[in-house]
C-alpha cells in the first residue's frame, strides 16, 4: 500500500493507511478488540475505555479507539497480554456495577453487545454488594424511543449521533459524574427525523424502540436484507420477520450509500403490506367487484384494450423490472406513449440527463464535494440520508448554499438563499451577476470548485417555473457535476425505463436512440410524445380514453388536483386498478390485479443517484398476487402480444442491453442576461403557494405506523412571511384561510421569517388538509390569504420547525 | 533549622496598596511588560525557557516549552488564558496570590500573550471565589483605564483584551482541556489529546494555558532575567515555590519557600508544628490527589525530583496534615467521596470506580467492611490507575493505594473491630451493608 | 421571554458582546447565572431563553447547567449556605459546622432546603481557603475559621433579616444578588469592594 503504514498486532502484520486507528487496523487482521463508545462514523471519544491495548515502550494501556497507528508499531491485544486483558475484565466489571439484571426482559437481549462482550472478556461473577443506581425506567423520549436510564452505560453513541451526524441535539448528557445521564429538556420530545439511530447504535437497551417494545427475541426473527421502499435514498436495510410478519427494520451498513443510518420514516413505516385492507385475489366488476381467476381478469381487459385509448399511470415504488415491462407493454402491445410514472410536469431535459446518466453524481460525490448548490429540495424532509450526507460533507469542510422557497433544516451549516420558484428559476437562468449577492457568491464558488462542485435540483424546479434545466445548464457552464433527484423509491427507475410520455429506456426518444430501442423491441408504433400524467386525467375527464391503467398509484391521493383526479376517474369507461389493495379507487376500479409487495419479490430499485440496488423476497406473495412485471407480461399475452421475457433472467437480459449509461446530447436552454429576464410574480395576484411532502404525513406508505406519526407528523399548516402577514393584516390571526383557483382551506398559520416574502407553503398532505385540493394540475398554484375572525396567534418560541 | 531566601511572588503582601493599579505601578509593576513589549516573542519565549521556569498546577511542565508549541503560521488567532480555576483540595495560593496582587497576574498573561502574538486573553476564575472574581474584575478595569490593556497597551501599537471568566464549580475545569471546553460553554469534559491545546485549543486555535503562580513568575524573569529566577529552587526545579499547609498544623497558610526546602522546615518553622503538639501521622504533599506520605518522609525536599523519589508528587504545593488521631479510611472516603463528586462522567473506571470506592471506604470506616473488601480496594487502586480519560481518577488512585499502602493495619482494624478505631463505639451501628448504601442521585432536572 | 426581558434582556446582550463573534456559545455560563440571579435558581424558562438567545437547543443548555454545581435547578432559599468538609475543614471539624448548620437551619435530613425555605444548606467540596477551615460561605461570601456555634449565630443573623460581615470582601445581600455577581454584572465598587 502507498503511504501506508505497517504495525503489528498480537505478531501479525498489517499495513493500513496513515491515520487509521488501531482498533481498526486490528479489525483488518480479523481480531476484535472489545469496544462501547467506538463507532466507524464517529469521533473517537475514548469514554467507555474497554478497548485497551498495550503499545511497546509505552507506560500506559492505551484506548485502541483513539490512538493513531504509527510505522513499525508493536501492539498487543487482550489475546496476548494479561495486563490487556486483566484492565478490559475490571472495566466490564466497572461498567455492570449500576447495570441492572433485567436482561431477562430487554428487548436488546440477545443481541446486547453489554452481554455479549461480558461473556467473552467479563468477570464471571461480581464483587458488588451496594445498591445499585436507580432510575424511574423506562422514560418516552417521544412515541418513538423509550429511555431506560438504569441500562445506559454512558458511551454517549446517542448524544454523539445527535451532534455529529444529524445536528439536532434532542437529547444531551446531564449532571456528572455517577449521576450523569442521557436526557431531554423537560417538556420536549425526541423530535428528530433520525431518532432511532440512536436505538439501533446503543450498545445496551438504553434505547428501545416503542415500535418493537417486547415483540420478539432475536431468535425467533429472520432477517433479510432489503432496500427501503419509502424515499429514493436507497438505504440498505434489513427487514425482521416474525412468523411472516414485519416487526421490525433495522439500518444495514452500506459506506456507499445510507453509511449505517437509516431515517425514522424508513425505520419505523414498515406495516403497510400488512393492512388488513390487502387484495391478493383478481376481481371483475360484475354485479360487483366480484372474485376472478387471473386469465378471466386479463382476457376482459385485453378485450376492452383491444384497438382502444390506453393510457398508463403508476406510482414511484415499483421496481425496475416492473417498469421495464410496463414501458415496453405501452409502447408494443397497448401502442400508446399516455404513460406517466410522474404527477407533474417534470424537468425537462434533466430528466433525459439523468435517465441516461446513473451515478452522474453519488452520495461519495456529495460527501467529497467541495462546494454543493442543493436547489429547489428539502433534504431532510424528501430524502433525509442525502441530508445527512450534505451534513457530512460540510462537516468535512465544504461550502454549502440552498435555493429554496423555505429554509431548511440545513440552515446551521448551510447559507439559504430563500426565494420563490420563479425568481429562483430567473436566478438560475442568469448569466454574470444575478443581483442577488448569496446567488452570485455561490455561482463563483462552483465555479472555482469546478469538478468538486455538485448542483443538485430538486422537485421544486420541475414546476411550471421550471429551473431544473436552468440549474443543469448552470453546473455544466461552471464545470460542477449535477443531478436532478425525485423524491419517491424509484421514481429514477421509471425515468430510466422509460415510464414516462416522451422517454424511451435509457434517456432515450423517437428521436435519439429510437433505433436502438426497436432493436430489442421490435417497431415502436407511436413516434409523437404522449401525454403526461395531468394530460391523461384531463383526457380521462375529457372522455378521450377508453382504458386507463393504474398502477401502484391512487390519483384521488397523489394527483396534484384532486377535483380533476375525480373527474377523470368518473369518466373514463375502464379503469384497472394493480396494486396491493383498492382503497378509495373501489368505486371506480373496473377490474383489480393484486400485486405483489416490494417484500415480496426480486428486482431491483434504483436510488437517486441513479444506483440499482437488488432486493430479495423477504416472504412469499400472498394469495394469487404476483409481481407487476409478471401481470404486464401476462396482459400482454392476453392482448396477443408477447414481451418476450417469462423469467427474470431474460428480463434482466434484455434490460441491460438498453439501460446501461449512453452520451446524450442535451438541448440546454440559453443562458440569460438577468437584467432582461423580468420576474412574471409581480404581475400575478396573490402569493405563490408551495406545496411538497413532509417527511411523515398520510401518505399510504406511513398508514399503520401509529408510533411515527404520534412523534413526527404534524398537523397541516399555513406558513407565511412577516411582511405578507404585515401587508395582508393577518399578523395576529390564529388561522389564515387559503385561497386558490382550485379550491380554500383554513389552516393554523405560521409566521416566520424562514420563508421567501411573496411565498406561501402548505404541506402536502398532512392531517386537516390534502393540499391536492388547492392545485391545479402542479405543485404550485397563486394563492390568496385572509385572517380566520376570532383566532389570535399563539406565543411561539423562536423556532417552528416543520 | 532557618530559611534565609529572597520572597518573589509574596514579596509585596505587606503592602495593601500593591492590589491597586496606583500602587503596583508604584513598585515597577507593568514595567516588565513594557519590556516584552519591545522583545520579539522568541525572544521572550526564550529567556522563558532559560528560566527554567515549570507550570505550577501540578504536572510541572516547562513553560517556556509550551509556549514554543504554538505554531504562528496558521490564520488562526491565538489564545491565552490563564488558569485560575484553583480546586484541588487543599490548595489555596493561586487565590492569596492573585488577591492581593492582581496586577501580577495582569502582566503575566500579557506577557504570555505577547509571547505568541494573542490579542484576546482570558482569566477562567473558579466560581466559588467570588470576591477573587471581583477582585481580578476590580484590577482589569483599572488596567484598561490605565492604558495596560485594550488598544496600543503600554503606549505601545500592541492591542490586548483579557475577559474574565467564571467557572461554576466544576473541579474538572482545573484539567485545561475541560477548561477549554468550559470556556467555549460546554460540560467541562477533558478533551482527547492529541491534539494539543497549543495547536487546537480554545475555539480551535493554538492556546497556551498557565496556572496563575505561574503566569505570576513571569515579570520577574523577564524584567531580572533567567539567570536571577535560577538563583533560588534546585537545578531542574528553579525558583520559589507557594506551599499551602493545612490541617493540623499550627499555623495553616500560603508560604513561599525556595524549591528544595525540606518539608521539616514548612511543616515546623513555618507551620508552628502539628497542632497541639501532637505527632505527626500523614500529609499529601500536594493536594489530595497526590499520594500520601508519612511522618518517615518529615526530611523530604520539597522539590518535583524529590517528592516523586519519596514516592509521591509535588501537585499543587498543597500539604495538608494529619495527625494521630486522624482515621486514615475516613480521610480516604472524604477525598475519594470528593473524586466522585467531580468526576465529570465521560469515562468509566473514573465515574463508576470512585462511586463505588466511595461506598467501600464508606462502610470500611462506619465498621461494615469485610476482609476482602481490603484487597478489592487495592484492586480498584490499581483499576483506576493510568486507565481513565484524564489524570482525575489517578487522584482517586492515589488517595486509595498509598493509604492502603502505608496504613494497611489500620483498614484491618476496622475490619476486625466492625468500627472505626478512632472513633467512640456507636451503639447504634448496624450491620446492614444495604443500608448504607447512598440514596440514588437525585433528578436535578425540575 | 419572561426571564430575560427590557433591562435584562440587555445584559444579556453585553455579556455576550464579552465573546469574539460567532463564539456566543461562551456566554451559557454567565447568562445562567443572570437568570438565576432573576429566578432564584435556573427554572425551565431560563434554560430555554438562554437557548433562545445563542441559538441552542435547551438540552444543551441543560446539559451545561447540570454539569457546574453551582447553577441551581432545585428551589433554592434566599440564602445559600455552603459548608466545606473536604479533608483541610474536615480535620479541623467541618462535619460538625455542617451539622450544625442542618440543625440552626432546620434542614430536614436528607435535604438541602429549610423548612422555611430561607437557607439552603449544601455541604461542599473545597473551597480554596484551607488555611481557614472550617470553611463557609454564604451566598459565595466567605466565613473563616467557623465553629458549630459560630455557624448557629450566622444562621441567626440570616434568619433575623441581617447579612453577617464576611471574613474579607462584601457581604452578598442574598444568593440571587451573588448569582448576579457573578454574572459580572456588579461593579466591584457598587458592591462595597
Amino acid at each position: 500500500m502507498r503511504g501506508g503504514v505497517t504495525l503489528t498486532v498480537d505478531g501479525k502484520e498489517v499495513t493500513v493507511p496513515k491515520g487509521t486507528l488501531i482498533i481498526r487496523a486490528a479489525e483488518q487482521l480479523g481480531i476484535e478488540i472489545p469496544r462501547f463508545c467506538d463507532h466507524p462514523l464517529l469521533e473517537p471519544a475514548g469514554a467507555c475505555r474497554q478497548c485497551y491495548v498495550q503499545i511497546e515502550g509505552q507506560p500506559k494501556l492505551a484506548t485502541s479507539c483513539t490512538v493513531g497507528v504509527a510505522p513499525g508499531m508493536v501492539v498487543k491485544t487482550q489475546n496476548t497480554d494479561e495486563t490487556v486483558a486483566q484492565a478490559q475484565e475490571a472495566n466490564l466489571e466497572f461498567l455492570l456495577l449500576n447495570h441492572p439484571l433485567d436482561c431477562p426482559i430487554c428487548d436488546r437481549g440477545g443481541e446486547c453487545p453489554l452481554q455479549d462482550q461480558t461473556i467473552a472478556y467479563g468477570p464471571g461473577d461480581t464483587r458488588f454488594i451496594e445498591a445499585k443506581r436507580t432510575f424511574v425506567k423506562p422514560i418516552p423520549l417521544s412515541p418513538l424511543v423509550n429511555l431506560d436510564r438504569e441500562r445506559c452505560i454512558l458511551c454517549a453513541r446517542c448524544t454523539r449521533f445527535c451532534d455529529e451526524i444529524s445536528g439536532d441535539r434532542f437529547i444531551e448528557l446531564f449532571a456528572r459524574g455517577a449521576g450523569e445521564r442521557v436526557s431531554i429538556a423537560a417538556g420536549e420530545d425526541f423530535e428528530s427525523p433520525f431518532s432511532g439511530n440512536t436505538v439501533q447504535i446503543c450498545p445496551v437497551g438504553a434505547l428501545t424502540a416503542e415500535p418493537y417494545r417486547f415483540v420478539a427475541r432475536p431468535f425467533d426473527l429472520s432477517t433479510v436484507d432489503s432496500i427501503c421502499p419509502h424515499c429514493s435514498a436507497g438505504c440498505n436495510v434489513k427487514v425482521d420477520v416474525r412468523r411472516g410478519e414485519v416487526v421490525r427494520q433495522l439500518a444495514r451498513s452500506d459506506y456507499d450509500v445510507n453509511d449505517a443510518w437509516l431515517c425514522d420514516k424508513g425505520r419505523f413505516a414498515f406495516r403497510f403490506p400488512d393492512a388488513p385492507e390487502r387484495l391478493t385475489t383478481p376481481l371483475i366488476r360484475d354485479r360487483g367487484l366480484e372474485p376472478a381467476s387471473f386469465g378471466e381478469v386479463l382476457t376482459q381487459v385485453a378485450g376492452r384494450a383491444a384497438g382502444a385509448r390506453v393510457a398508463i399511470l403508476t406510482g414511484g415504488r415499483l421496481m425496475d423490472e416492473d417498469y421495464y415491462a410496463l414501458s415496453k407493454l405501452a409502447r408494443t402491445v397497448l401502442r400508446t406513449n399516455d404513460l406517466d410514472h410522474r404527477r407533474s410536469p417534470g424537468a425537462g431535459e434533466a430528466e433525459r440527463y439523468v435517465a441516461a446518466q446513473p451515478l452522474s453524481v453519488s452520495y461519495k460525490d456529495v460527501e467529497r464535494a467541495k462546494v454543493i448548490l442543493v436547489a429547489g429540495l428539502d433534504a431532510e424532509q424528501e430524502i433525509p440520508i442525502l441530508h445527512l450526507r450534505l451534513r457530512k460533507a460540510a462537516a468535512r469542510g465544504a461550502r454549502l448554499w440552498v435555493l429554496h422557497p423555505r429554509r431548511t433544516r440545513l440552515h446551521d451549516v448551510a447559507a439559504h438563499i430563500l426565494t420563490s420558484p420563479e425568481e429562483a428559476a430567473r436566478l438560475l437562468a442568469g448569466e454574470g451577476p444575478t443581483g442577488n449577492a448569496a446567488f452570485d457568491e455561490a455561482v463563483g464558488a462552483l465555479r472555482d470548485a469546478g469538478e468538486d462542485a455538485v448542483v443538485i435540483a430538486g422537485e421544486r424546479l420541475a414546476g411550471p417555473a421550471g429551473g431544473a434545466e436552468e440549474a443543469m445548464a448552470l453546473a455544466f457552464d461552471a464545470g460542477a457535476r449535477f443531478t436532478y433527484v425525485t423524491r419517491r423509491a424509484n421514481d429514477r427507475g421509471a425515468l430510466r425505463a422509460g415510464v414516462h410520455p416522451r422517454l424511451l429506456p435509457g434517456g432515450r426518444t423517437s428521436a435519439d436512440g429510437l433505433d436502438e430501442v426497436e432493436a430489442v423491441w421490435g417497431p415502436v408504433m407511436d413516434r409523437e410524445p404522449g401525454r403526461d400524467a395531468r394530460a391523461i386525467l384531463q383526457a380521462c375527464a375529457d372522455g378521450d380514453i377508453d382504458v386507463l391503467f393504474l398502477v401502484g398509484v391512487d390519483p384521488l391521493r397523489d394527483a396534484p388536483d384532486a377535483a380533476l383526479a375525480l373527474r377523470a376517474l368518473q369518466n373514463v369507461p375502464y379503469t384497472v386498478v394493480q396494486s396491493l389493495e383498492l382503497g378509495s379507487l373501489e368505486p371506480f376500479a373496473s377490474a383489480f390485479l393484486p400485486a405483489a409487495a416490494f417484500l415480496e419479490k426480486t428486482g431491483h430499485v434504483t436510488d437517486w443517484e441513479g444506483r440499482g440496488q437488488m432486493l430479495r423476497p423477504v416472504r412469499g406473495a400472498p394469495g394469487l398476487s404476483r409481481p407487476d412485471w409478471e401481470i404486464a407480461a401476462g396482459l400482454a399475452l392476453a392482448c396477443g402480444g408477447d414481451l418476450g421475457f417469462e423469467t427474470l433472467e431474460q428480463l434482466h437480459e434484455e434490460m441491460a442491453r438498453l439501460l446501461g449509461p449512453r452520451p446524450i446530447t442535451l438541448a440546454l436552454p440559453p443562458r440569460e442576461d438577468p437584467a432582461s429576464a423580468s420576474a412574471s410574480a409581480s404581475a400575478s395576484e396573490g402569493l405563490a403557494l408551495v406545496t411538497y411532502p413532509l417527511l411523515v404525513d398520510e401518505g399510504r406508505l406511513s398508514e399503520r405506523a401509529d408510533e411515527l406519526k404520534a412523534a413526527l407528523e404534524p398537523d397541516a399548516f399555513v406558513e407565511v412571511h412577516p411582511e405578507d402577514a404585515a401587508a395582508l393584516g393577518i399578523a395576529d390571526a390564529g388561522r389564515a384561510r387559503v385561497r386558490t383557483e382550485a379550491g380554500e382551506a383554513e389552516l393554523p398559520l405560521r409566521v416566520t421569517p424562514h420563508i421567501a416574502p411573496g411565498t406561501v407553503f402548505v404541506p402536502f398532505n398532512q392531517p386537516g388538509l390534502a393540499a391536492n385540493t388547492l392545485l391545479s394540475g402542479t405543485f404550485d398554484a397563486r394563492a390568496t390569504l385572509e385572517a380566520v375572525a376570532g383566532t389570535a396567534a399563539e406565543a411561539v418560541g423562536d423556532e417552528v420547525s416543520a | 533549622m532557618s530559611l534565609e531566601f529572597e520572597p518573589r511572588l509574596t514579596r509585596d503582601w505587606d503592602d495593601p496598596s500593591v492590589a491597586t493599579l496606583a500602587g503596583y505601578v508604584a513598585k515597577g509593576g507593568y514595567g516588565a511588560l513594557r519590556a516584552a513589549l519591545e522583545m520579539s516573542g522568541a525572544d521572550l519565549i526564550q529567556v522563558v525557557k532559560d528560566s527554567g521556569l515549570r507550570g505550577r498546577g501540578g504536572a510541572g511542565f516547562p513553560t517556556g516549552m509550551k509556549w514554543s508549541f504554538v505554531p504562528q503560521d496558521t490564520g488562526k488567532p491565538t489564545y491565552v488564558t490563564a488558569n485560575y480555576d484553583e480546586s484541588e483540595p487543599g490548595t489555596c495560593n493561586n487565590r492569596e496570590l492573585a488577591e492581593r496582587d492582581p496586577h501580577r497576574l495582569i502582566e503575566g498573561t500579557a506577557i504570555a500573550a505577547k509571547a505568541i502574538e494573542c490579542h484576546l486573553a482570558f482569566i477562567y476564575v473558579r466560581g466559588e471565589y467570588l470576591w477573587q472574581g471581583m477582585v481580578m474584575q476590580r484590577a482589569l478595569e483599572e488596567a484598561y483605564a490605565g492604558g495596560y490593556l485594550g488598544k496600543g497597551i503600554a503606549g505601545s501599537d500592541y492591542d490586548l483584551e483579557i475577559v474574565l471568566h467564571r467557572g461554576a464549580g466544576a473541579y474538572i475545569c482545573g484539567e485545561e482541556t475541560a477548561l477549554l471546553n468550559s470556556l467555549e460553554g460546554l460540560r467541562g469534559e477533558p478533551r482527547l489529546r492529541p491534539p494539543f491545546p497549543a495547536v487546537e485549543g480554545l475555539y480551535a486555535s493554538p492556546t497556551v494555558i498557565n496556572n496563575v503562580e505561574t503566569l505570576m513568575n513571569v515579570p520577574d524573569i523577564v524584567a531580572r532575567g533567567a539567570d536571577w529566577f535560577r538563583s533560588q529552587g534546585t537545578e531542574k526545579s528553579p525558583g520559589t515555590k507557594m506551599f499551602t499547609i493545612s490541617g493540623k498544623v499550627e499555623r495553616p497558610g500560603n508560604y513561599e519557600i525556595p524549591m528544595g526546602t525540606p518539608f521539616r522546615v514548612l511543616l515546623e518553622d513555618l507551620g508552628g508544628g502539628v497542632l497541639h503538639g501532637r505527632a505527626l501521622k500523614a500529609f499529601t504533599p500536594g493536594g489530595s490527589s497526590t499520594p500520601l506520605l508519612t511522618a518517615a518522609s518529615i526530611d523530604v525536599s520539597l522539590d518535583y525530583e524529590s517528592i516523586a523519589e519519596a514516592g509521591s508528587l509535588l501537585g499543587t504545593g498543597a500539604v495538608m496534615v494529619m495527625d494521630d488521631t486522624d482515621c486514615v479510611v475516613e480521610a480516604a472516603e472524604r477525598m475519594v467521596r470528593f473524586y466522585a463528586h467531580e468526576s465529570c462522567g465521560k469515562c468509566t473506571p473514573c465515574r463508576e470506580g470512585s462511586w463505588w470506592a466511595t461506598r467501600v471506604l464508606g462502610r470500611l470506616e462506619d465498621g461494615l467492611g469485610r476482609e476482602r473488601d481490603i484487597p478489592l480496594m487495592h484492586d480498584m487502586g490499581t483499576n483506576f490507575l493510568f486507565r481513565a480519560f484524564c489524570a482525575l481518577a489517578d487522584g482517586t488512585a492515589a488517595v486509595i493505594t498509598s493509604s492502603l499502602e502505608h496504613f494497611g493495619d489500620e483498614y484491618e482494624e476496622h475490619v476486625r473491630l466492625g468500627r472505626c478505631p478512632l472513633r467512640a463505639p456507636d451503639p447504634q451501628a448496624g450491620t446492614d451493608p444495604d443500608a448504607l448504601a447512598m440514596a440514588p442521585p437525585s433528578e436535578v432536572a425540575s | 421571554m419572561t426571564v430575560f426581558v427590557d433591562a435584562v434582556r440587555r445584559e444579556a446582550g453585553s455579556i455576550i458582546a464579552r465573546y469574539p463573534q460567532g463564539r456566543e456559545r461562551s456566554a451559557i455560563m454567565p447568562l445562567l447565572y443572570l437568570a438565576q440571579s432573576e429566578e432564584g435558581r435556573v427554572t425551565r424558562e431560563g434554560l430555554q431563553e438562554v437557548a433562545g438567545l445563542l441559538g441552542l437547543k435547551t438540552a444543551e443548555v441543560e446539559a451545561v447547567a447540570t454539569f457546574y454545581s453551582m447553577y441551581r435547578l432545585r428551589p433554592t432559599g434566599e440564602h445559600l449556605v455552603n459548608v466545606c468538609t473536604n479533608l483541610a475543614c474536615l480535620l479541623r471539624g467541618g462535619k460538625d459546622v455542617y451539622e450544625a448548620a442542618h440543625r440552626a437551619a432546620v434542614v430536614a435530613h436528607g435535604e438541602e432546603l429549610s423548612e422555611d425555605g430561607l437557607l439552603s444548606v449544601h455541604e461542599e467540596e473545597c473551597l480554596g481557603v484551607c488555611e481557614f477551615a472550617p470553611a463557609v460561605q454564604i451566598d459565595f461570601a466567605n466565613h473563616d475559621n467557623v465553629t458549630p456555634e459560630r455557624m448557629g449565630e450566622l444562621i441567626a443573623e440570616l434568619r433575623a433579616g441581617r447579612t453577617p460581615e464576611p471574613s474579607r470582601g462584601p457581604a452578598m445581600r442574598s444568593f440571587r444578588h451573588a448569582s448576579r455577581v457573578l454574572a459580572g454584572l456588579e461593579r466591584p465598587e457598587e458592591v462595597g469592594a
